[in-house]
């Protein structure tokens, strides 16, 4: 498989967006309008630098910001 | 007068007592608490009883979902719970499930097993379910903070216990016994489900699928792990030679057993004979489906084929959206040997083809019902084999593909004119 | 957590302990060479192997959900009797290995008193005596978001009523029970001779401020597999189609704001019928019984009654071998119904989008000829 490469600019791009609330990688890359792979290539990198996170429904998996999820569970939590 | 009235109902009967196991968790704990044990969840046992009781009144649970995840790397293996009742059962509040993969085969020894009991009792409500419904060990009840420490103190272990799967990833595959106890097993069920395990690590761990996948390993079609009705990939030891004879044995069931009427009327297929004189059993195995009744019926004097291997089925799931499925053949037989490396093959073709056109929630069944078994055969570079179906189809609605058409004048004459014959492109509407 | 600050025992993605380190060395010894196997009393399944080895296996039901102080009294057995080492079975029993046959009283008394798990759970296929397995369950209130029944208690009440099939071998056949608290079916049930599933029948209700504190709108509607949720975008809320909802829980999952439960709606559908093993039949789906009965705790008395008279009925008429699927399929529907006394309704005919057409053809099981 060929190596997916991005610039520096999309990845800011997915940043903001997963700031916001919690993503699906194709509904990212619909919006966003960028090829899927990248995107899924993109998001997994901010995870492993710490930059995004998961949220889980248990069954399926949602991509958010470390902040975006910590605030949005605490309003789960507390009701 | 009792705290929970409705669960002390409960322990009446001989059947062992989840509420017993609760309430014994729960004086465990205060005692722990009161040797000076470092226990991070005190008073949580007693609380979540004090909880169900609550739920038993109300006939609803008072639980909601937590998205949390939170252990550094991974993206599943953390379901998330809070109490709707914090007011009542601060104990309980947060209240998240740890998935730990099982050893295959649920397997242990009593060091491995107290040593993650012990960081249980430390991190989480000392509660436990002895497995999950995918086989996982199920740590019952922790606090946010607590789950990073609690999988460190895990992965310091001598042996490290690791996360399961949850989320949409691949889940902890799971086996049944196979040849660690049992003479059915016509493939190594442990070691191709630990292999295949540890081969997809990083699928297991970081989700990144449209939903989830399923790997079940079965010695043999008796299926002990339940493969064929839940797994996205069922993999059924079987094989493909003549049932192994041992006449001597056959003599040995014939001096209490009625051969002839639970044996050889039982046959599906009619394929076994027996010589009531001889006390011999004759099979017919062209005609044998290989369903494995005789070989339950007398262990001792009948044995698979020594020409083993699994069948592949594909797409089995529970019943939301599209009704439940057990999974199809996909792949008649691959030899024991070659399994492993042709299952990976396989999946890893599934996968990419799933992941690329599978919509959100989609399970590998769905999207192949969706697509076509031609298209998913392509996928996978299976052959058509008359042992995928119970019979032809009964419509004539087939597809053909451009290779195996005929070249016709007429229509290269009017193609040359302008006038096509497929006017439009069909493009798949995306939800 | 960035490289440079990882300790050294730090590792991830390390997978499961290999099992044959967990493994008694009477089993890697004679592993993928076992000869044949006897069952020599309800609950004892002896294993010998070709090198003349034998085991006695030894089984127990466990209620699933087990306080980590009850492992650790199952761990100083299995270091009194079994040199440290122990299993558990795919339907949540505990399993015992013995290599020396004079043990096994002790070890049964050892469990039964100390823990209160009692030996069975087996059958004897050559013989023809079948005991009852553990039922597999899911959460239910224990630690499920979205149950509409509770999964221990019915399982506890339930086994209470079989418990004598459990600890004997009297039954005709294989019996399978298996429970899940919502149609979602963490526990796959749809395959098994007996299956009890939680059913919601009303949609959830919208608590707007609730949805408003704690949900993402548009997540929450995707996560509709039924497409019956849309964002009222003004408003800040969103609106449920009670006509399309399937009543799965997805959107409470999604959104706490939009509880589903409906206390005396909630209940259980039984179904019967359904197989995974290729023995003599093939794999079947299980099919509903009984559309519907209430949640009745702590004890479920509707519920029991139901699943026994469909289980006794099986069990009084079926003959030797037979499962559920191949004794209704034998004696027919009707018969069935009468026997068990059950009551037919229309909600009992399929009027959901069934499988694909196609399906119907496709093979299920492994029952091949070569």
């Amino acid at each position: 498989m060929a190596e997916i490469t991005y610039t520096e600019e999309d990845k800011q791009k997915v940043l903001e967006k997963l700031d916001q609330k919690t993503w699906k990688i194709k509904d990212l890359a619909k919006v966003l309008r960028m090829n899927k792979k990248v995107v899924q290539k993109i998001v997994m990198d901010l995870i492993e630098e710490g930059k995004a996170a998961y949220w889980s429904s248990g069954s399926t998996t949602y991509y958010a910001t470390p902040r975006y999820i910590e605030e949005y569970e605490r309003r789960r939590a507390e009701g | 007068m009792s705290e929970t009235p409705l669960l002390d109902q409960i322990p009446d009967g001989p059947w062992p007592s989840f509420v017993k196991e609760i309430k014994k968790t729960a004086e465990m704990q205060d005692k722990a608490v009161a040797e000076g044990k470092e226990i991070k969840m005190p008073g949580s046992a007693r609380a979540l009883l004090k909880q169900i009781e609550i739920s038993y009144k109300d006939k609803k649970t008072h639980w909601k979902h937590g998205g949390i995840v939170s252990v550094v790397g991974y993206g599943g293996g953390v379901i998330g719970r809070y109490s709707d009742l914090e007011d009542i059962v601060p104990e309980v509040h947060h209240f998240h499930t740890i998935r730990v993969n099982m050893p295959t085969g649920w397997f242990y020894s009593t060091k491995a097993l107290r040593q993650l009991m012990d960081v249980w009792e430390k991190w989480g409500s000392g509660i436990t379910n002895f497995h999950g419904s995918t086989g996982d060990i199920i740590l019952l009840g922790t606090r946010s903070e607590y789950l990073q420490p609690c999988f460190e103190d895990m992965m310091k272990l001598d042996p490290p216990f690791d996360i399961g799967g949850s989320g949409s990833d691949l889940r902890t595959p799971s086996a049944c016994m196979g040849p660690a106890l049992c003479e059915f097993a016509c493939y190594d069920t442990l070691q191709v489900c630990y292999d295949i395990t540890m081969e997809y690590q990083n699928e297991l761990h970081r989700p990144m699928w449209p939903y989830k996948f399923k790997f079940k390993f079965s010695g043999c079609p008796n299926d002990c792990v339940a493969a064929k009705a839940r797994a996205d990939c069922a993999v059924i030891g079987t094989w493909k030679d003549e049932i192994q004879i041992d006449q001597d044995a056959v003599k040995e069931y014939a001096e209490w057993m009625d051969i002839e009427e639970e044996v050889v009327k039982l046959c599906p297929t009619g394929a076994i004979s027996y010589d009531a004189e001889k006390k011999e059993i004759k099979i017919d195995n062209s005609n044998c489906v290989r369903c494995m009744h005789c070989i339950n019926k007398m262990p001792k004097a009948l044995k698979p084929g020594k020409e083993r291997g699994a069948t592949v089925l594909i797409g089995a799931k529970a019943p939301f959206v599209e009704g439940a499925i057990i999974g199809w053949v996909a792949v008649p037989f691959i030899p024991a040997d070659e399994l492993f490396d042709r299952l990976c093959e396989m999946a890893e073709k599934i996968w990419e083809w799933w992941d690329d056109i599978g919509k959100f929630r989609e399970r590998v069944g769905e999207l192949i019902w969706r697509r076509g078994i031609g298209e998913f055969l392509n996928v996978i570079g299976q052959e058509a084999d008359v042992r995928m179906i119970k019979h032809p189809r009964t419509n004539p609605f087939m597809f053909f593909k451009e290779e195996e058409l005929v070249q016709s004048e007429v229509v290269k004459k009017l193609k040359e004119k302008g006038i096509k014959w497929r006017s439009f492109e069909y493009e798949e509407e995306e939800i | 957590m960035q490289q440079q600050e990882k300790p050294p025992w730090w590792k991830t993605d390390f997978g499961p302990p290999y099992f044959k380190d967990l493994m008694h060395p009477v089993l890697k010894k004679n592993y993928g060479k076992w000869a044949y196997h006897e069952v020599i009393r309800p609950g004892v399944i002896k294993r010998v192997a070709e090198s003349g080895d034998v085991v006695y296996v030894v089984r127990f039901g466990t209620p699933r959900l087990i306080s980590i102080y009850t492992i650790r009294e199952l761990c100083d057995i299995a270091d009194k009797y079994c040199d440290g080492y122990l299993r558990w079975t795919s339907r949540h029993n505990v399993e015992f290995i013995l290599t020396d046959e004079s043990k096994i009283d002790d070890l049964i008394k050892e469990v039964e008193e100390k823990v209160g798990f009692p030996c069975g759970g087996t059958w004897d296929t050559p013989r023809g005596k079948y005991g009852l397995t553990n039922i597999i369950h899911t959460q239910g209130w224990i630690h499920c978001h979205t149950p509409a029944i509770d999964a221990s208690g019915i399982v506890k009440a339930i086994m209470d009523e079989l418990y004598e099939y459990f600890v004997d071998m009297k039954l005709p056949g294989l019996c399978r029970i298996s429970l899940a608290c919502c149609a979602n079916m963490c526990g796959a049930v749809h395959a098994s001779d007996i299956s009890i599933v939680g059913i919601h029948r009303t949609p959830p209700l919208v608590d707007d401020d609730a949805v408003r504190r704690m949900c993402e709108l548009p997540s929450t509607a995707a996560a509709c597999p039924t497409a019956a949720i849309k964002v009222k975008a003004k408003e800040k809320t969103l609106e449920v189609d009670g006509e399309k909802c399937m009543y799965c829980g997805n959107c409470y999952t999604m959104c706490p704001g939009m509880p589903l439960f409906d206390p005396e709606n909630d209940g259980a559908a039984i179904l019967c019928a359904g197989k995974v093993s290729d023995a003599r039949h093939p794999p079947e789906l299980s099919k509903v019984v009984v559309p519907w009965v209430p949640n009745e705790p702590p004890r479920w008395p509707t519920l029991v009654e139901k699943v026994k008279s469909i289980f006794m009925a099986w069990a009084n008429n079926a003959k030797k071998h037979e499962r559920m699927v191949e004794f209704i399929e034998r004696i027919g529907w009707e018969r069935f119904f009468d026997l068990a006394g059950l009551e037919f309704s229309w909600h009992l005919i399929d009027d959901f989008r069934v499988p694909p057409f196609m399906y119907a053809s496709y093979r299920v099981g492994t029952q091949f000829r070569w």
